[in-house]
This record gives structure tokens, sequence and C-alpha cells, in this order.
């Protein structure tokens, strides 16, 4: 039962079938457009690209990673999972997902790259990782970076799902034992684009692939590859707790007063301020919660490095070499207290190894005092 | 009556800090005091024991404003010592601070013999800084630049002019906000140890030399010896500025 | 003379795995399993901080994510003995119930249901037929004519699309089906229906831990606080949240997942008789109801039973040096003693070594090192874990609850007890043990209910969070029972810096290679004798891979 040559449905036509009226397609239309932050003028658009395009062919790769991306994109409520993979995308490979196995998998891939070359979009979740020729990710016996150089050929575009791909994630922390690459780092001429986090939210996910089948190109991103759409503010900027922060009122130990209160969660390793993610607006699981709310400050998942940017309950970060408790602060009082210590003996040996300088200065001095007596 | 003063140094008096000089010195004193002291509490804030409600007060609030107001200022003042340094008096000029001759080398050379290890020999030979004083101002500027790129560069996230969102590429430089931050911080702490060291130095050539240092930058004058400045004036650095 | 033959990717798993077997009329001989990806976690995590220490392992897996994290921090408290206060075990235990029904739901009909369910068979079905029937194993409200009816519309018009997405390429028209229609178009609407339904239970690790997945722990408790004169915080409203999530999962769990379980069971009881495996089974024990360190209170109880003989329950000690132990003479690693030593994990190594072919590769040397797993050994018997490993256990040990399901399932569908040691009997443990969870999952909310009631709002315990009042060395062991089985992780922690940290993960267990002895572990044990009827079509290897619930992430990290 390999793919017919059938004419393919158009969204609109899928949505009718499902027994929607236009209406609510319009319903549906204006929510997407809202979502991803247009004018109105653009409904018109948004309406007529998804009633024209037939279902967008997806290959979805999976290396060193541990799937929570897959599991984040099917907890997408807007637009559900079931009508991104029955309605909108035609989702031709994923390893978590797909009825077949081995051959015939490999088989289905194939056949997306050839039949829609140039058409496709390539999702990878997960690093490859470059260390002993690609041996540490290997699938059908062929390395991930093999496969990825084969499949990123005829795509039209990339997206880098999560910090695994984005930027290599807890596999590229320290001391990076299997050398975890990101993807852009590895595919050149093509267009990536970055979704970090760890996971990165459902919705955010279904967000980057409606945005790409309404417009037909790949959303607005930022310097570092980025949607603007999603990861333009720090979570800091839209995160509830933020009066408690310019109050001053602060958590300043896990379960104490402040934090039943609601208090910010700067102190106890916040890394709000610093990282830039849709949580604070979106939040998580449709709207549920997020990392702040539930009490917990953010880890910083959806920044590069975060792993080893600093420990999590602490503000500042811990100097490599030095032992987990010698931060900034410590190692700056230890090198005021050595400055003090320093400048007492520079002053006391100045006193000794200059005395005659001093001396003859002191009696400069007194001779111009006495003289202006004489 | 004349041999009678013989062995005492003659004096001459030197306008070497000039009033835009000392202005924007002592205004950079204030700001980066204030930004010490604020990042520091921004760094780490002490624990509020009030009861009164987060809409009545505005505590990181204020200490960050005062921050950033500072930043500005220290920023435009930063700003105006490098124009200064290319049309103030030889004093103020570039040259004192990048080590770009032989001569520069060979003086903090000898500055590290006279004033760290304290060998003995000669000791006032310079007017304005000495190379090694030059060289430590050149670092701080430096650090002025590090601290306003990741200053700025943290900031343009906060703020919807377009100057700071010139610097929005800093961060991703430094590969995200996180370790620009810390870069911030840790930064401080050169600032914070140059100053002690610095007003340290200043007492100690005002101890050891008796030319007026720690006023110098009060009314701008020092105090030369004719010797001095008799060695300096006939080769001087930059001839075509004024040497008196 | 036997065929090798090699599945790889092997689909509708989390991860990496490959498994070649040689065939000999028409079943297997001999079965070789692979896992093909590694990050060495284990490596990464040294030098770090021990309460950083979950956030690290919990990205080991998102697919049971939640797990290894609360490993962890058990771990960390173990060291440093801490213990946490009664609500922040009660908020785990919930979290780890909502954990179990996602996964276990998830599993079925997304990752197992195709090896079972015919999807393009289903289109022939009588939505009429269909609806009377589902209504007569189930009060599940959704089950009218036109549901059915419009979902088989909506899926034929799929097919007919031509753009077949997942479902392309597969083996619809085995011989291996043996669904009627009906019961075919029952497990494909369902599909869908656990599609959407997944993401809401879930929810309670949102509520708790802030998001799913990879929802945040802390050691020595938990950072959502209580505070029900408060907005932020857990108060009556995120309570009731909870409350409600837990009961739609049950809901869904009795319904949906059990009547559809025993629907396709009752076509297949002949795969009562095929993957037995091992007959080893070993379960650490999990969800304590007074306090971690009292192994007696848990609702799962530990033990180990050998040779399928469940009338002895053998006591396990994960502290003891010649217990749980780790060889890797068919592993693509290196002992500082050499390859045939068998180490605890407190004194485990993982430096890699990879000795396989140059890829692109046609066949592993399975006389050789062969997989990235590490191959686990309890006092030098392989082991499965896992669902029907706990299932079993409880009903050894002589518990009510695990009788009581036990026993009406085997009497609903006529098989004898021994019909549990198969494929069949690890998928139907699965959702055995899925009923037991969701309802001790409302038993812990309504503990934690009484609890606040009574005054007790306190979430974390941290007199022992500042390194300060650490010992300059501690070790400790942290262990839970993970949707696909026993999991533990080992700690040693020197100056207030991790030296070694050590997962053993229950997919090792099962889907490791051979041991020094030439043992084989579960998976590889359990293919033999499997039927294959197509010998290119992998259907009855992948039933009999998928009842482990592989996830190869965990099992090499
Ligand atoms: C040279 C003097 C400066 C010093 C010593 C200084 C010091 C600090 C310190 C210690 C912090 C706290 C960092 C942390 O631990 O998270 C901080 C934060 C910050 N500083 Fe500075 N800073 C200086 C100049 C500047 C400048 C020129 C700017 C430019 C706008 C700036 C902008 C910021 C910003 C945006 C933050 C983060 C505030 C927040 O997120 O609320 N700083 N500074
Ligand atoms: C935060 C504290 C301070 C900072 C960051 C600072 C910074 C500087 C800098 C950058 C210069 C070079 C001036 C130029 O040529 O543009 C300088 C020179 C000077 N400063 Fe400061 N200063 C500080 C405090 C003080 C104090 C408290 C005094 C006096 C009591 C002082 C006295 C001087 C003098 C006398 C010079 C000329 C140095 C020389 O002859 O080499 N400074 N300072
Ligand atoms: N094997 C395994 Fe896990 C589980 N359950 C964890 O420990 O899957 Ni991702
Ligand atoms: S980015 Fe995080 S969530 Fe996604 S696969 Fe990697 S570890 Fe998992
Ligand atoms: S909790 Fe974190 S993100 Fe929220 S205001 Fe405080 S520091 Fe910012
Ligand atoms: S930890 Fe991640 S999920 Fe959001 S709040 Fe922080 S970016
Ligand atoms: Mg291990």
């Amino acid at each position: 039962m390999n793919d017919a040559s059938v004419k393919q449905p158009t969204y609109y036509e899928e949505v009718e079938r499902k027994g929607y009226s236009r209406r609510d397609f319009m319903k549906f239309v204006s929510m997407m457009t809202a979502f991803i932050g247009l004018e109105n003028s653009a409904i018109g658009d948004v309406a007529k690209a998804l009633e024209t395009k037939p279902r967008l062919p997806v290959i979805w790769l999976h290396f060193q990673e541990c799937t929570c991306c897959s599991e984040s994109f099917i907890r997408s409520s807007h637009p559900i999972v079931a009508d991104i993979l029955l309605d909108k995308i035609s989702l031709d490979y994923t390893e978590t997902l797909m009825a077949a196995s081995g051959v015939q998998a490999e088989q289905a891939m194939k056949n997306t790259m050839t039949k829609y070359k140039g058409q496709y979009i390539l999702c990878v979740e997960g690093s490859v990782p470059m260390a002993a020729d690609g041996v540490y990710c290997m699938i059908g016996g062929k390395t991930s970076l093999q496969i990825l150089e084969e499949a990123a050929e005829g795509a039209a575009a990339i997206i880098a799902w999560g910090s695994c791909a984005s930027n290599g994630c807890v596999q590229a922390a320290k001391p990076n034992p299997t050398a975890a690459t990101p993807i852009h780092k590895l595919v050149k001429g093509k267009p990536v684009i970055k979704v970090p986090g760890c996971p990165p939210i459902g919705e955010v996910m279904a967000g980057v692939i409606v945005h790409y089948l309404t417009f037909g190109r790949i959303p607005e991103l930022d310097k570092l590859g980025r949607p603007k759409a999603f990861y333009s503010k720090r979570v800091h900027d839209s995160c509830y707790r933020r009066p408690f922060y310019d109050a001053g009122l602060f958590v300043e130990s896990f379960d104490d007063e402040n934090a039943k209160k609601g208090y910010c969660l700067y102190k106890v390793g916040c890394k709000g301020p610093s990282t830039y993610n849709a949580c604070g607006v979106m939040k998580w699981n449709n709207g549920t919660s997020y990392p702040i709310q539930s009490g917990h400050p953010c880890i910083g998942c959806s920044e590069e490095n975060y792993w080893d940017n600093g420990r999590l309950y602490e503000r500042a970060s811990s100097f490599a070499g030095f032992g987990i408790e010698a931060t900034a602060d410590n190692i700056g009082k230890a090198a005021l207290a050595a400055t003090g210590v320093a400048v007492a003996a520079h002053a006391i040996a100045t006193n000794v190894r200059k005395k005659k300088l001093i001396f003859e200065l002191e009696k400069e001095g007194q001779k111009s005092e006495k003289e202006l007596e004489s | 009556m004349s041999t009678k003063y013989l062995h005492v140094h003659k004096l001459r008096r030197v306008y070497v800090w000039e009033k835009p000089v000392r202005i924007y010195h002592w205004l950079n004193v204030v700001v980066l005091l204030a930004l010490i002291i604020t990042g520091f509490y921004i760094g780490n804030p002490l624990a509020q024991l009030s009861t009164k409600e987060a809409s009545d007060r505005y505590t990181m609030g204020w200490f960050r404003y005062v921050h950033f107001v500072a930043a500005y200022i220290f920023f435009f003042n930063f700003l105006f010592r490098i124009y200064w340094g290319f049309v103030g008096n030889k004093y103020a000029n570039w040259r004192q601070f990048v080590p770009f001759s032989k001569k520069f080398y060979k003086e903090m050379w000898y500055v590290i013999r006279m004033d760290i290890l304290m060998l003995k020999g000669r000791e006032h030979m310079s007017i304005g800084h000495n190379a090694m004083a030059g060289f430590t101002y050149f670092l701080t500027f430096l650090a002025f630049l590090v601290q306003c790129l990741t200053g700025f560069g943290l900031y343009a996230a906060m703020s919807t002019w377009w100057f700071p969102k010139l610097f929005a590429w800093v961060p991703s430089l430094f590969g995200g906000d996180i370790i620009t931050r810390q870069i911030h911080h840790w930064a401080m702490w050169f600032f914070i140890l140059f100053a002690i060291v610095h007003v340290y130095l200043v007492f100690y050539h005002d101890y050891v030399e008796g030319r007026g240092e720690m006023s110098s930058m009060g009314g701008g004058w020092k105090f030369i010896e004719e010797e001095v400045f008799e060695r300096n004036h006939h080769q001087t650095p930059n001839p075509t500025k004024d040497t008196k | 003379m036997s065929k090798r033959i090699v599945v790889d990717p092997i689909t509708r798993i989390e991860g990496h795995l490959r498994v070649e077997a040689d065939i000999e009329n028409g079943k297997i001989k001999d079965a070789y399993s692979s896992g093909t990806m590694v990050r060495l976690l284990e490596e990464i995590l040294k030098g770090r901080d021990p309460k950083d220490a979950w956030a690290f392992v919990g990205r080991v897996c998102g697919v049971c994510t939640s797990i290894h994290s609360l490993t962890s921090v058990r771990c960390v408290e173990d060291a440093l003995d801490i213990v946490v206060p009664p609500n922040a075990e009660l908020v785990r235990n919930i979290m780890f119930c909502a954990q179990y029904i996602h996964d276990h739901v998830v599993h079925f009909y997304h990752l197992h249901a195709m090896d079972w369910v015919d999807v393009v068979n289903a289109l022939k079905a009588d939505s009429k037929k269909t609806s009377e029937l589902a209504q007569s194993i189930s009060k599940w409200p959704k089950s009218s004519v036109g549901y059915f009816s419009d979902i088989q519309t909506r899926v034929k018009k799929f097919v007919e699309s031509g753009q077949l997405g997942i479902f392309a390429n597969a083996y619809w028209g085995h011989p291996a089906y043996k669904l009627p229609a009906e019961v075919n178009l029952i497990g494909l609407a369902h599909y869908l229906e656990a599609l959407e339904w997944q993401k809401e239970i879930v929810k309670v690790h949102a509520i708790f831990g802030g998001k799913n997945p990879h929802p945040n722990y802390l050691v020595g408790g938990m950072a959502c606080a209580i505070g029900i004169d408060d907005v932020s915080g857990i108060n009556a409203e995120r309570l009731a949240y909870v409350g409600q999530l837990l009961k739609d999962g049950k809901d869904f769990v009795e319904q949906v997942y059990i009547p559809d379980l025993m629907a396709v069971a009752s076509f297949y009881k002949d795969w009562g008789a095929i993957g037995s495996g091992l007959g080893n089974y070993l379960v650490y024990g999990d969800l304590p109801t007074n306090g971690y360190r009292d192994l007696s209170s848990y609702k799962f109880p530990a033990g180990a039973i050998l040779n399928k003989d469940i009338t002895k329950v053998y006591e396990v000690d994960l502290k003891k040096e010649d217990e749980v132990q780790e060889f890797i003479t068919h592993s693509w690693y290196e002992y500082k003693e050499g390859k045939d030593k068998g180490l605890h994990p407190w004194k485990g190594e993982s430096k890699i070594n990879y000795t396989g072919p140059k890829p692109p590769f046609e066949h592993l040397d399975t006389t050789k090192e062969y997989s990235y797993l590490k191959t686990p050994r309890w006092k030098g018997h392989a082991m499965e874990v896992g669902p029907l490993a706990r299932v079993l256990v409880g009903y050894a040990r002589g518990r009510e609850d695990f009788k009581a399901v036990v026993d009406k399932a085997l009497k609903d569908l006529n098989i004898p007890i021994t019909a549990l040691f198969s494929t069949l009997g690890r998928t139907a443990a699965r959702g055995l043990e899925s009923t037991l969870v969701a309802e001790w999952g409302i038993e812990f909310y309504n503990q934690l209910l009484a609890n606040i009631k009574n005054g007790d709002t306190r979430m974390a315990e941290m007199s022992k969070f500042d390194p300060a009042t650490w010992p300059k060395q501690a070790m400790g062991v942290g262990h839970t029972e993970a949707p696909r089985g026993a999991l533990a992780h080992w700690i040693n922690i020197e100056d207030k810096k991790i030296a070694n940290y050590q997962l053993v993960v229950p997919t090792t267990w099962n889907a490791s290679p051979r041991d020094h002895k030439g043992q084989m572990s579960a998976y590889e044990a359990a293919l033999i004798d499997t039927p294959v009827a197509i010998e290119n079509q992998p259907l009855e290897i992948l039933r009999t891979i998928h009842s482990f619930d592989p996830c190869m992430a965990c099992s090499v990290h």
C-alpha cells in the first residue's frame, strides 16, 4: 500500500470533510493568525493558503535525543496533533510513530525524498555526534551524519527541534564526550529554523509548522536563528512574578513563607531574566502552568549552553576547576582580601625600602620650614 | 645666600589635568560607585522583611533604574573621554595609554622596578601619568568597553529605544544572556580591585614624590622638579602639543 | 540453514534499536539486540553539583519523563540522609501515577496497537456493528454509530489522498493480523482518541512540576509550595484541577484502555505461548506510603522471581556489591580490570570503545561487542524487569489488589496463569497495573488533601540544601519502578561534587547483549521461537519487542 498519486485535498477540503463549517474554518484561521502575530488584514491570505495547499510532506529524523520533543509535539492543543497528522502535514518518516520498521521504514523515507524533492520539510530531533567518525549514533547501519546529509539535500527547509538539535543540549555539556553537534553547524545552504527548549512548548512546535504551511516560507528569525514570534522576549518580561522582582521581594529558600506567597524566584537561581522563551505567555500543556508558576526557577532550558552556564540554584556561576562553590563573588572577595594585604605590605615595604628617599623629602621640607623662619 | 637653598628642589607648576579631564574623572568615580553598588544589589538583592504589599514598593526597580541611568552617564562620559584623547592636552592624549613605542615599554619596566620591586634609582620622571599607569588606564578602558557592550547587550532586550538595540548582537556573540551576564558580573571585580590599587597608588606617589599628586585631580596642577621639566622639554613624545 | 535478517530501525519505540535474527523454518533460532546511540551522560555528570543531577538525568528520556529525575533526587537524598516531608512524597507519588498511565496508554495505542490492529482493514468495518460491540464492552460514552462512521470516513479520505504519512509502507493485510474489522475500527478510533486524551493527564505534571515533558524536581522535596490562601502556589483550584485530571485518567483507563486490551487479547491468545523469554523477574518496588525508606510500605512490592517459580520471592539489596553488577563483554566499553569483570554501580565505569564495523555496514559482528548497552545481572542471573515482573511479584507476594485484577483478567480471557509468561502476558500486565496505579493516584491525592487539611503544609526539607552542611564523602542509591521496570541510580559524592554517577535502567536489563557467560538478556531470549510468517516483514518480531516497550535513550544514556 504505497502512496498512490491521487489528488491531494487541501486543508479547507479536509476541514469541510470533517464536518466543520466555513465559519469554523475562518475562526480557526483567525485564531492561528492572531497566534502567529499577524495583522487582521492577513486573515484572507491565511485562509487562502490553507484552502489551496496539499498536505506538506515531513521527514522527522531522530538522532542523539530523548524523544521529549516528539512527546511535546503530540501535546499540542491548537492545533491538536490528530488534526496535524491527518489534515495538515504528511508525516512520512518518524521512528517514534510510524507503522513500518526496518527496510519498509527506510523505503518510506526514500519515497518522500524522491517524490517530493525540494518540497518536504526536514525536522531534526537530536544532535549529531561527530567524534569517532559518527559511530555514536547509527541507524540502519549508517551514521546520523550520513542520514542527515542525504535527507537535507532535497529539503525545502530544516527545523531543528529542541535544544539538542539547535545547540547540542545535555549531551553537548562539558566535556561533550561524543562531540554532539547541532544541526546548523552541519548543513549548509538550507534555511535552518531553531526551535530551542528542552523540549519546546508543543504549541510553539505546531505554530512553527503552521506558519510555514500558511505562508509557504519560514517565519522571521532572530539573530540566533529562532522564530521571533516565540523567542523575542525573555521569560522574565512576561513573568507574572515580575512585580515581586521589581519590589525586591524574593523567595529566600524553597518552601519558605515567601515561596508560599509566590514571590520572585530570582534568588533561588531563576534564569528567567536571561532566557528567551514563550513560557510566561503561552505557558505549558495548553496553558496549565509553567516552571515558575509551579514554584521552580526557570533553568534556562531554551538557552544555548545552559548546562554549563552555572548551577541551577545559584545566580552566579561557579568557575570550572575551582570547585562548585567558587562563584565569581567568592573569588572576587578573595582577590579583594589579597589586594588589601598586598597594598598594606607595599605600604610597609615602601617605608622600609624607600626610607632614605622619604627621609630626604621630609628633611627638605623641614629645611624649607626652618629657612622660612630664619 | 644663593647656596643656602641649593639642596631644595625647584618646583614648577604644570597644568596636567584639564578641567574636562577632571570633570570626567570625578563623574566617572561617582557613576562607577553607583554602578558597583547597584550592580551588587542586582546580583544579590537583600532579603526584605516588611509587610508592605509588592505594589507599594519598587526596591529592585529603583536599583535597576539607578544602574541604568548611571550606565548611560558612564557610557557617554567614556565616549567624551575618548574624544578628549584626541583634542586634549598632551597628558590626556591617547598615546599616553596605548603602548605603541619601545620607549613606552621601557618606561613601564622602569616603573615596575621602582614602584613594585622597590629598587632604588631616579624617582621622579614623568609629568602626567607614568607609562605603567597609562597602560593600566588602557586596560581599564578595555574593561569599560566590555562592561558597556555586555551591559547594553543585556539592556537591549529591556528597551524599546534604538540605541540599546544597537547592542543586541552582543549576547549572541558570547552564546546567550546567561553567560553575558556572568561576564558583566565578573568584570565588576576588575573595577573594584582597580579602584583600591589606584587610590592607594595616588597616595603612594604623593608620599614618595611630594608633587601634590592627591590634589592634582582637583585643581589640575602638579609640581614638577625643574630637572624633570628640562628633560621632558627636550624629548617629548609628542612635540607638536604644548609642553608647558 | 538459517538466514540472518536485520530490523533497523525498529520503530514505534523510543530511540535506536537494531535487531538481528537468524530464522530457520519460519521461526527465530537466534537473536541479537543492539542499542546504537550513546550520549555518555554518566561522564558528563562528573564534577557537577549533586543537587543539579536530576535535571541532567531527566533528559535521559522524554518518554518516561520525570522518572529519572525522581530516581536522582532519591539517590542524592539517600547519600545526604535527607528525609522529605510527607506531602512531597505524596506529590511525587501522584506525578508517578500520572506518568504511568500516560506512558502505558500511549504505548498501547501509539506504539504497540498497530502490531495487532490492521488500520486499513478497519475501513471495511460496519459502523453500526462496531458501535454495538463497543457499547457491549464498555460504558464509555463516545461509542455512537456516528462517531465510528465519522472516523471511518475521515481515515478513508486520508487513505485516498495517497499521502499515508505514518501509516505508509506498513504490514497491512499481513496474515498474522487476526482482528475482525470492527475491532480494528475501535482500535483505530481509540488511537486518535488516546492521542487527544494523553495531553490532558500530563497536566498533573504541569501543576506540580511546571511542565511536561521534563517537569522539575527538587532535592529535599518539591518546589511547589502549598499556599492555600494565595493565588500562587498549590491552592484549592490547583488541587481540584489535579483531582479532576486523575479521575478522568482513571475513567479512560477503565473504560477505554482495558476493554480494548481485553478485546484485542481475546483474539490473540496464541501469543500467550510465544515470547516467554527468561522467566526471571526483578522488581525494586515503589510508591511508598510510609516514607521511601520503609520498603514494606510500598504499593509495588520489591522482590525477585527465578525460573517462573512464583511460590518463592527473593529479597533484593541494591547496596550489596555482589547483587547488581554490570558486564561489558559484548558492549562497546572498556573496564580498567578487563572485559569479563562485573562491576557494582558504585564502582561503575563508562569508558566508551567502539569496535564494531565502520558504517555504512550490513551486519554487526555479534560474536564480539555489538551494543552500547552494558549487561546488568542480579547475582549473575539475567532478569526481566517491567510491568509483568511487577504484577508477578505483587501476585506472588499474595497482595490482594494484584490478585483481584490478575485473576479477573485470567478468568475473562479464560487462560491459565502460565500464559502470563509471554508476549501477551507482558502487554496485559501493563494494562492491569495501569488500573491499580490509576486507583492509587486518587488515594494519594486524597491523602494529600487530608494532610493539608490537618495543617501540614511542608513541601521541602531544606536544612541540608547548602553544600556546606554535607560530609566530605557520601554514597547513595535511589530506586524507582519506572514504567519499563526497575530503575536505580548510584552516586558517589566527594568534596561536594559528583565523583561518580551510574544509572542501571530497565531497558538496559531487558535489551542488553549477552553476558560473559553467553547468557542472553530478555529481548533476545523472548525472540527465540517467535514465528516469522514473511521473512522480510518483521511484524511478529515487532510484537514481542514492543511487548517490552523499549526505550533505548534510557538504556544507554
Ligand atoms: C562599569 C560599571 C558596571 C558595573 C560594575 C556593573 C555591574 C553590574 C552587576 C554586578 C550586575 C548584576 C549581574 C548579575 O549578577 O546578574 C549588573 C547588571 C546589569 N547591568 Fe551593569 N554594571 C556596569 C555597567 C553597566 C552598563 C554600562 C550597562 C548598560 C546599560 C549595564 C547594564 C546592566 C544590565 C542591563 C544588567 C542586568 C539588570 C537586570 O537584568 O535587571 N551595566 N551590572
Ligand atoms: C572608582 C574610583 C576611581 C576610578 C575608576 C578612577 C579612574 C581613573 C582613571 C581612568 C584615570 C585616568 C584619567 C585620565 O587620564 O583620563 C584616573 C586618574 C587619576 N585619578 Fe582616579 N579613579 C578613581 C578614584 C580616584 C580617587 C579617589 C582619587 C584621588 C584621591 C583619584 C585620583 C586620580 C589621579 C590623581 C589621577 C591621575 C593619575 C596619574 O597621575 O597617573 N582617583 N583615575
Ligand atoms: N527503560 C526505560 Fe525509561 C522507563 N520506563 C527509564 O528508566 O523509558 Ni524512557
Ligand atoms: S531538546 Fe531536550 S527535550 Fe528535546 S530531545 Fe533534547 S533533551 Fe529531549
Ligand atoms: S521568577 Fe524569574 S522570571 Fe519571574 S520575575 Fe522572578 S526572576 Fe523574573
Ligand atoms: S526552564 Fe524552560 S520551560 Fe520555560 S520557564 Fe525556563 S525556558
Ligand atoms: Mg549506566
